[in-house]
Order: C-alpha cells, then structure tokens, then sequence
C-alpha cells in the first residue's frame, strides 16, 4: 500500500472526474500561512553587531557586568526564545563546511553572515560573542551561581571534547550526513518549549550544571567556543605590546586574586615566575619531546579515526539504507524495515544505490583521516603549550578561554575605587 | 640598550603574535570572499536559491509513512494535511473521509479515518460535497492522504505549513524521510502544492 509514487499518483488523479457542478458553486480560496519575512533575518544581523559592539563597548570602556548581562537577557529572549534559537552560530559551522565542500548546497548570505561576524569580532576584541550575543551562552550565564572550580587537569581534558565534537561535526557536514551540533543542541527544545525526551533531559541537565559551574556548554561541548578560541587568542592587541587585549582594571592590578576566584570559566591567569625551580635543560628536552609528539599524535589520530571510516559512514542515509537492504537480502524473513519498504515500493535500483553509497564511502575515507588529524593535532598542540611555561607580573585574562561574562570587573577592588569615591 | 631589547625573548613572542594575527586575518578574510562567492546554489527543484530557503514536501515523493507526525520538533508537527480543491472528485464515499471498511456513510468515529477529526465536510449539491481539513486539529499523520491517494484523486497531500514551520537548520523529519520528500524551496515558491498539476 505504501508504494503509490510520483507516477502512480498523478495517474490517479484521473480516477474520479471533475465534478460539474450546477448550481454556481465555486472553488474555495485557499491561503496558507507565509513563512517569517526577510525582516527578520535583517534584524538579526542587525541585533548580533549591534550587541556585540555593544558587550565591546561594555568590556572595553565601561568594564561594567551590568551591560553584559541585560545583553544576555535580551539574546535568551529574542534569539533565543522569539527566534527559537535556528539558525545560530555554532549551528552555522556546518552549513559553511557543507557549502564549502558542495557547491550546489544553497548558503544564505544570511547564514554566512552569521557565521563570520562572530569571527571576525573575535579577531579584534575577544570571544564577544560568547558573552552575552550567543542565546546559550547568556542561558548558562543567567543561571549561574556559584563557581565550583574543577581541577587544571580535569577541565584541560574536558576542554579537548569540543575538538572533537568539532571534528566530528565537519567530517559529518562534509559528507552530507547530518547536522551533528543539531541533532545535540541542549537548549533549543527549552527555547521552542519542547522537544524529545533526550534533547530536554540534557538541556536541563547542563542548566543545573551551570548553577554551580561556570557555563558547561561553552568550556567543554561548544565547537564554534573552540574555533572562537583560535581566533581570540590571534586577536589583534591594542595598547602596549605583549599585554592582554582585554584588562581587568586601567588602575593597575594589585595582585589580589580576587578575580582569578571569580572567573566562571577559569579564564585568568595567576602571575608566575618566568624562573622555574625546573633545570632549563629538563625543560627543553620536554618541549622538545612534545614538538616530536605533536606530528605523530596527528598521524596516530588520523589513522584511528580514518580506520573506521566504513562504520563512522552508516551516520548517512543512503550507506545505512545500503546495511539494511543487504540485511535483508540475507534474512529474508526478516520484517522490513519502513525504510527498505520505501525503497523497493519506489523502484529503487540496487546498483544506483550501491554507487551512490560507493561514492559517500570514499568521501568518508578521505574526511575522516582529516578529523582524526584534526583531533591528533589539537591534543599533541595542547600538550605542547602545557609543558610551556610563561613569566607574569600580574593577573591576566587569557583571551582563549575569557568568554568575557564581565565578572571580575566587579570584584577588582581597583574597579570599586571610583564608584566608593 | 637597544640591542638587548631586540634581543629579548618578549620581542620575538611579539612577532610571532603579529604572524599569527596576520594569517588568521587573511585566512579569514580569505575564506569569507570564497564563501561569499559560494552563495548561490540551486535548489533540488532546479530553480536558483535567492534569500532565505524554506522546507516543503514534495507531495509526489511522499509516501506517507506517518514519521512527519512523530519526527517533528514541535510538539504537534507543522505537517499538516492540505486539500486541492481542484483535484478533488467530491465524492461521497471519499478515501480520506471514511475509512476503508465502511458500512454506513455517517460521521460515527467509527466510520472516519481521521484519527482527530480534522476532516470536515460540506453538502455542496448532488452528489458532490466539499472536503476542509481543520488545521487546528490535524497532527499531519497522513491516514487520509494515504486513503485518498489509493482510493481516490489524490487531492489531500502533506505538507509543511509555513507560519509553523521553525525553519530548523536541519529539518528533523527531512532526516528520517524514507522517501527524501522534504527538500528545500526559495521564499518566491513557498509552497509546494498540488492545485496545477
């Protein structure tokens, strides 16, 4: 019953003829609903610089967490709840990878826009975008509480999760397979309200989280955090050299920690001694042991993830309908599969298929050997700026990690001088 | 004094900084122009994407296997059932009202396929009636498109209704469409219809 297809059913539109009616009666206007207007896609491009200049012009000038935060309020409500969250940055790495490896993919510029602008803000002025623009960054942010710290070698592990979440996503957008940062979104089913059981169970999860730790989703899940991150720590430097881009008072730190303890996301960094208790000569064998590791935990993770590309490729519909049609044929007694069903009351031709799937093999070969190099290279990089060990005078704000919430602004006592004057 | 300030290590971080905020920025400038340039594309109907894409069945390819109703992000799918006036035969005994085993032609639960009653009629003259999906009530589960397309003209389709639609980055139902009905089309043909074939 299910294979009434194109064909089948154009043809049956003949089976009744038209009525001819008599008495005068005529067919009913129909209307359906237009989708949203373009207008709104303007303004919220719009909205995204006009809030990301404006957490610039917060962070930079004001040094005010106020600012910040009603941003936030604004980015949960409008981009967030009004535009139920779609299309958003981070979502909007994939649709980029899809169109830069498939030209017949259709990008907006809209899409695109949204892609880069975060970007390109990062470039000049840090990770603004996380601040208070990105709708699930200011959703953690709203609901944080109190700063549980996790341990330097706990959250620098967990910090390699969105590497490969990354990898992973691009190898399949690249392939055609599916949206991966979609599929796992933690906050768009509290956005729209619903969602399946999975997707609520682990937004409200992360909520819960992110009362006592700073903002789990941006330190240790997000991919464009981490793509934002690289970015960011290039950024162009104002000011003197050598200093951080963004600083936690104008006034002069006095080296009190009391922003390091307030950061949610353990983004500044204790002054240290450039002189270590460490023989120099132990040191430079270490670097020089992680600069070897580097190449060879690029290879070793190209070749593992590369390995397995076959099974990695049963993410994509066809290689997956390709399994069970082959299941089938060895079981027949087997129940169809709604899947196989479809395909054999369509018509479909095994051979065309099996060279489709052919074809989406060796794209997966090729990309998967690129994501596990991808995810190779940042562990072994990682590593490798562990073992380096930099001199500070005073409390700084490492741009990678800073997603500029604005807090320490308001626990520098440098800061609360002017206000108590 | 010079000569050791260049000499120092600060200096050579310095440079190295200012190459890797060079590169970035032409990487990303340089990325930026090629996507932009990537913009366009086509559509799966052939005709060339401008703007904003939007999701729609294509209702020929649809097989009605009842996942729009199940697979949705919303909690009642922005599927719903459409109804082509103009291919419509008007039937009494009609595919999509009743169900299969029908015995008496009355609105009785029993008698009619629509599991929420969001099929209502009309008695327009002998013997023709007219056929309205309420869309308030219809879930998009497509039993009577499937009893219309085999047993009648084909007039209900599925189809996304696009003042609910969330324009997800990924329809979810276009992911697990056995079929691949659901592709993408431009704001200029929003919908997908039946009425002019």
């Amino acid at each position: 019953m299910l294979g009434l297809t194109g064909s089948l059913s154009a043809f049956a539109e003949a089976r009744f003829p038209k009525p001819d009616f008599t008495s005068g009666y005529e067919y009913p206007d129909i209307f359906h609903g237009l989708p949203y207007e373009q207008f709104w896609n303007v303004l919220d491009i719009v909205l995204l610089v006009g809030m990301m200049s404006l957490v610039v012009w917060a962070a930079y000038r004001k040094r005010s967490r106020s600012i910040i935060l009603s941003m936030s309020v604004v980015s949960v409500l409008y981009f967030g709840f009004f535009r139920s969250g779609c299309v958003c940055s981070v979502g909007s790495i994939q649709n980029v990878v899809t169109a830069a490896v498939d030209s017949s993919y259709h990008l907006p510029l809209y899409v695109l826009l949204i892609f880069l602008l975060p970007i390109i803000f990062a470039m000049l002025f840090g990770r603004v975008f996380c601040s208070g623009v990105c709708p699930l960054g200011a959703l953690q942010e709203l609901v944080n509480v109190r700063n549980f710290r996790l341990s330097r070698a706990v959250s620098a592990t967990l910090s390699m999760i969105p590497w490969v979440y990354l990898a992973f996503t691009i190898l399949y957008a690249a392939t055609r397979s599916q949206f991966l940062i979609c599929r796992f979104d933690p906050f768009v089913g509290i956005f729209r309200l619903g969602g399946d059981v999975g997707m609520i169970v682990f937004g409200v999860a992360l909520l819960v989280m992110s009362v006592f730790i700073g903002r789990p989703f941006c330190q240790f899940l997000c991919p464009y955090g981490a793509v934002l991150s690289v970015f960011s720590s290039l950024s162009w430097r104002f000011g003197k050299k050598s200093k951080p881009q963004l600083e936690i008072t104008d006034k002069g730190c006095i080296n009190c920690a009391l922003c390091g303890m307030s950061c949610p996301v353990d983004a500044i960094q204790a002054p240290q001694n450039s002189k270590t208790s460490e023989e120099r000569r132990k040191g430079v064998k270490r670097i020089i042991l992680m600069a070897v590791l580097l190449p060879l935990l690029t290879l070793g993770g190209a070749m593992l993830v590369g390995q397995n590309s076959d099974a990695l490729s049963l993410a994509h519909k066809d290689v997956y309908l390709y399994e069970l049609l082959l299941q089938q044929q060895a079981n027949p007694d087997m129940e169809e599969p709604l899947e196989v069903e479809t395909f054999n009351a369509m018509g479909g031709n095994m051979d065309e298929l099996k060279a489709k799937v052919d074809d989406v093999k060796s794209d997966y070969s090729f990309y998967a050997y690129l994501a596990g190099g991808l995810i190779g290279f940042v562990i072994g990089f990682k590593l490798l700026k562990l073992s380096l060990k930099r001199g500070r005078k005073t409390y700084e704000i490492d741009s990678a990690r800073c997603t500029m919430c604005g807090k320490c602004f308001n626990y520098c006592p440098q800061n609360l001088k002017n206000k108590i004057k | 004094m010079d000569k050791d300030k260049l000499k120092s290590p600060m200096d050579r971080r310095d440079f190295l900084r200012t190459c890797g905020s060079l590169i970035a920025g032409g990487v990303t400038l340089a990325a930026g122009g090629w996507l932009a340039s990537r913009t366009g594309g086509t559509l799966a109907d052939g005709s060339d994407a401008e703007g904003d894409v939007f999701w729609q069945i294509d209702p020929f390819k649809c097989t009605q296997c009842g996942r729009c109703e199940t697979d949705c992000v919303l909690p009642v799918s922005a599927v719903k059932c459409f109804h082509a006036n103009k291919v419509c035969g008007y039937c009494d005994l009609c595919g999509g009202y009743y169900r299969p085993s029908v015995k008496d032609l009355n609105t009785a639960a029993e008698n009619l396929m629509c599991p929420t009653g969001a099929i209502t009629r009309k008695f327009v003259e002998e013997p023709y009636f007219e056929y309205a999906i309420d869309e308030d009530l219809c879930n998009g589960c497509g039993k009577c498109v499937k009893g219309c397309t085999s047993f009648g003209n084909g007039s209900l389709f599925l189809q996304i209704q696009q003042d609910l639609c969330q324009q997800c980055n990924e329809c979810k139902i276009a992911r697990v469409c056995p079929s691949d009905a659901i592709q993408r089309v431009s704001s200029k043909n929003a919908y997908k219809l039946k009425d002019h074939a």
